[in-house]
Formats: structure tokens, sequence, C-alpha cells
């Protein structure tokens, strides 16, 4: 279901923290919530599942108005960044969870067979839901909000904490499990790979305003601002002709149309290629270097170009 | 050691004597720490969970008194009970004093900062989240409620164990409100100071025992249902 959000206002403690003149998330894809810390991305999220007030404006999932509070026909559902569980098993916690959606007994044994299945948790579905892994929580709370097949999956961080293994399986297998449980799917992450390997669409939010919004593709083609470019990635740089922005890669040594003047700071071995940190102009940059070539001093100042790149509005 | 052999031996010869007196004692005791421990349970829950998940301006000075009130000495809530009951006192006309429920009234004010402390406790030692994610799922008000109180159940069997240990052991409030009249507020703890008194050793011991006896089967009870929910 497309979710409508219209002049939405939230202050914590008299502290402003999301200002959303409007935004609109299209129905049937992953949208994911983009931006650093503290940008009011949770918060966001908590509006549009109905566990927060806002001091004003409306969110509407469909044609219905989101009101704060318990509703069993809620449309949203939302797993939280840290999965939280009540004590007992694994399945009597996504049993219960269907309960409250009022689904009925017999589905419920069907949807958490075929959800542990899926999202691999069959081995630990009668095992204490207190005492799983990172890894293994991760999943089981995911299968818990799959279960629930609501309109509209929310999902707060749903790779963070976990170690690098269980979190590449997962990234892994994110896209087949909405596809498979989940209509429209809302995700934020501040990790620009987990944002652009499993959204359609990206809204970017920064201090609690959205830069930017809409599928990613054309938006990481041209980033409407120096904020939002350096979000996604990009370095930015100040050339007289104006701020371009330089793709992870985009930097060369030696001269081309727009150069720099890097100062080196270190080199890291990376095994498979050195990584030359410095700074430009102030601002911090840095390139790759193949394997073995002499890399420049530490201190010294290097002529780099910038072999791809974007023009950013001024 | 031989005193306490001794004391033993006659616990038990005292125990199926026969004594009416002493069968009415321990009914007593019973009876009126168990009710209080009730009464103290149904005011302090619903406390204990307002002032653990509450946020109200006073909430740490209130939590700081009720973890006072969790150490006050039953004497001192006697003597204040007391001032309460007693003929010239402000509810001197309800004639509650030397009575059973004026026994029973000192209990509740020993157990209820100790049942409001221990569910405190119990319901801030969750998740924090836990109501977040029952309202997500569409629990209501009630349904919530009724789900973290299960969430929260092994400590209210502690609470319930804490309240009743403390009052059914507690001897300078049942003797202060109590009067330790013979057939009417005589408990086991008030026997036993008489007992001491007029220097019968043996049958103190005896009824000393008896006590932790009770009070060994009544917890022995709560801590088997605890242990067993909790598998």
């Amino acid at each position: 279901m497309e979710i409508l959000v219209e002049g939405l206002r939230f202050a914590r403690d008299r502290r402003p923290v999301l200002d959303i003149p409007a935004l609109r998330i299209a129905s049937g894809g992953v949208t994911a919530i983009f931006g650093p810390n503290g940008s009011g991305k949770t918060t966001l999220l908590r509006l549009i599942a109905g566990l927060e007030r806002a001091d004003a404006g409306t969110i509407r999932i469909g044609p219905a108005l989101v009101e704060p509070g318990p509703a069993a026909a809620r449309a949203a559902a939302i797993a939280f960044q840290e999965p939280v569980f009540l004590r007992g098993t694994v399945r009597r916690n996504l049993d219960l969870a269907m309960r409250l959606r009022n689904v009925g007994h017999d589905e419920r044994a069907e949807r958490v067979a075929e959800v542990a299945r899926e999202c691999g948790i069959e081995v630990v579905l009668d095992r204490s839901a207190w005492k799983l892994s990172g890894g293994e929580a991760r999943r089981a709370g995911l299968a818990r909000v799959l279960a629930l097949r609501a309109p509209v999956t929310l999902l707060d961080e749903p790779l963070a904490g976990i170690d690098r293994v269980a979190r590449t399986h997962l990234l892994d297998d994110l896209p087949r499990l909405l596809a498979r449980f989940a209509t429209t799917t809302v995700l934020v992450t501040h990790d620009r790979e987990e944002a652009f390997r499993l959204a359609d669409d990206l809204v970017i939010l920064t201090g609690g305003t959205i830069r930017a919004a809409g599928p990613k593709a054309p938006l990481y083609a041209s980033p409407p601002d120096v904020d939002t470019a350096e979000l996604l990635g990009y370095t930015v740089l100040f050339p007289p002709g104006g701020p371009v922005a330089v793709p992870p890669g985009g930097l060369r040594l030696g001269e081309g149309e727009v150069g720099f003047d890097l100062a080196v700071e270190r080199t890291i071995d990376m095994g498979n290629h050195l990584h030359l940190l410095g700074t430009i102009a102030g601002r911090r940059a840095d390139l790759r270097l193949p394997s073995g070539s002499a890399p420049p001093m530490a201190g010294t100042i290097v002529r780099v170009f910038a072999a791809s790149r974007v023009a950013l509005p001024r | 050691m031989n005193d306490l052999l001794r004391g033993a031996a006659q616990a038990v010869q005292l125990l199926f004597s026969g004594d009416r007196e002493l069968y009415a004692i321990i009914l007593r005791t019973l009876s009126i720490s168990l009710s209080a421990t009730l009464v103290a349970m149904l005011i302090g829950v619903p406390l204990g969970y307002g002032l653990a998940r509450g946020r109200f301006p006073g909430r740490t000075l209130l939590l700081g008194a009720v973890n006072t009130g969790m150490g006050i000495p039953p004497v001192v809530v006697g003597l204040m009970v007391w001032l309460l009951l007693t003929r010239s006192g402000p509810l001197g006309g309800l004639g509650l004093i030397y009575t059973k429920q004026a026994m029973l009234l000192a209990q509740v004010v020993i157990a209820t900062p100790l049942v409001i402390g221990f569910t405190a406790a119990s319901i801030q030692a969750l998740p924090p989240q836990l109501p977040d994610l029952l309202t997500s799922l569409g629990a209501g008000r009630l349904r919530r409620l009724w789900i973290l109180s299960g969430e929260a159940r092994l400590g209210f069997l502690a609470a319930i164990m804490a309240a009743f240990g403390a009052i059914v052991s507690e001897v300078g409030a049942s003797m202060a409100v109590g009067g330790n009249l013979r057939g009417s507020t005589r408990v086991l703890t008030t026997a036993i100071v008489t007992e001491t008194g007029r220097g019968n050793v043996p049958v103190a011991l005896a009824l000393g025992m008896m006590l932790l006896a009770l009070s060994f089967m009544v917890n022995l009870v709560l801590t088997v249902v605890q242990q067993r929910r909790r598998s």
C-alpha cells in the first residue's frame, strides 16, 4: 500500500526531530530511508508504525490514517533494530505475534512452518528465543514480522549488530524473503551497501528533513546536492568550475581535465591494492593504486584528476 | 546443640500432642500473614507497575521511599499503626486495636513496599521495547498488561515470598497492635516471646522451629511454582 506523509512535524523534548512537508512511498516496492545516525530515520519509521504521535501532519497507509496506539487491523508491522522477544520458544513468539493480529490457529501453524523454512530458522524454532545468537535472533525477528504478511513491512536496520558472515548471508537472502512475504517494505539503514542492494527507492534523510527521494539509479546518477552526494558515497570536491562528485575509485594519479593537489597522509597495503589516503583542499579523498607500485611518501603533494565525476548544482 | 535437638524433639511432640491452642496459633499465624500478603499484592503490584513504567515528576523520590520502606523495622510500623488505632487515636473509634484486623493492617503496611519494590524491579528488568512490540502487534492496554505480567511472573513470585517471609516472622508490629492476647491475637512469633519470657526455652524453641517449618513449606510451594513455570 502507498504511504503518504503530509506536513509531518515531530519534536522530542522541544527539540525538532522531523520536519517532512510531503513524502510519498510507492506501493509494492522496497524503499530505504537512508541517512546518518540521528537523522530521524527510526522516528519516521515509528511514526508510520503508529508508535509515536506526530506534533503536526498526517500519515496515511492506503486510504487509512495512521492513528497512534494498538490496532489489530493495523496495516504496518515493524521489526525493531534490537530484536526483542517474549519468554519462551521462537515458535511461541511467532505464534503470539500472529495471534495478536487475529490470524486463525491452523493458518498460524502453516505460516510458522513456511516462514521458518524460508528464513532458515527451523532448527531454532523450539529453542528459547532468549538464547539465540545475534544472527539467529535477527532472522527470528525478521521471520516474526514477515509471518504477519502485513500490507506494509517496516524494518529498522535489519542487518545491524550481527557478525560479518551472518550479515552477508542475510543480505543475500533478504531480497528473496521480502519478495515472498512482504508487499510494501520500508527499511531504515545508514549503510550505503544495504540501501542499494535491498531497495528500489531511496529516501535520503539528514537532520530530520528529506534531501532527496526517488528511484535509486537516477538519484545516484545525479545527486541533487553536496550532502546527498557525500551520503551516496561520492567524494565532493570544489574545483573552480563548480562542485563535482567523484565516485569511489574515480580519482587517478596524474594530470587530467579536472585536476587537484592531493596531500598524502598514508598508504595502506590492502593486499591486492594500495589504498592512498589524503586530503584535497582540506576534504578527505582517497584513491587506489595497483599492488606493488611505489606509493608517494606521506607528507608529499601529488597531482590527481577525476577520471569520472558528476557535476553538482552550485 | 543439645538444646536445639531437644527443641526439635519437643516441637514434633507438641505438634502431635493435640494441643488445640497451638493449632489455633498456627492457623491464626497463617491466615493473618497470608491475607496480608494477598492484600499487599493487590495494592503493591499495580503501584509497582506504575512506578516501573510511568514517567512523572517525583518518580525517583517515590522509588527511593519504596526502597526505604522495604527495610522499615516492623516495630516502627507497629508503633505508627498503634498510634493510629489506639482508643484516643484518629481511628480509635473503629475499635480495631488489639485485634487480628489491626495485625493484618500492620503487616500489609510492612509487606506493601516489598511487593512494590520487587514488582517494579521485575518489570524494569524486562526488555524496554517489549511494550512497543506488543503495541505494534495490536495488543490493547489490558492485553499488554496481561502479557507483561506473564513475563514478570518470576518477580511476582519473589515478591510473594519476600512479603510473606517478612511478615510471618515479624514480632514487633504484631506485639504492638495485636497485644499478644491469648486465644485471640497470639501468633507464633509473639508466643515465642511469651514462652521465652516465662523461661520455657524448649517450648519457645519448638515454636520457633514450627515457624521455620511453616515458612519453609509456603516458600517451597512458591518455589516449585516458580521453577516449574521457568522451564
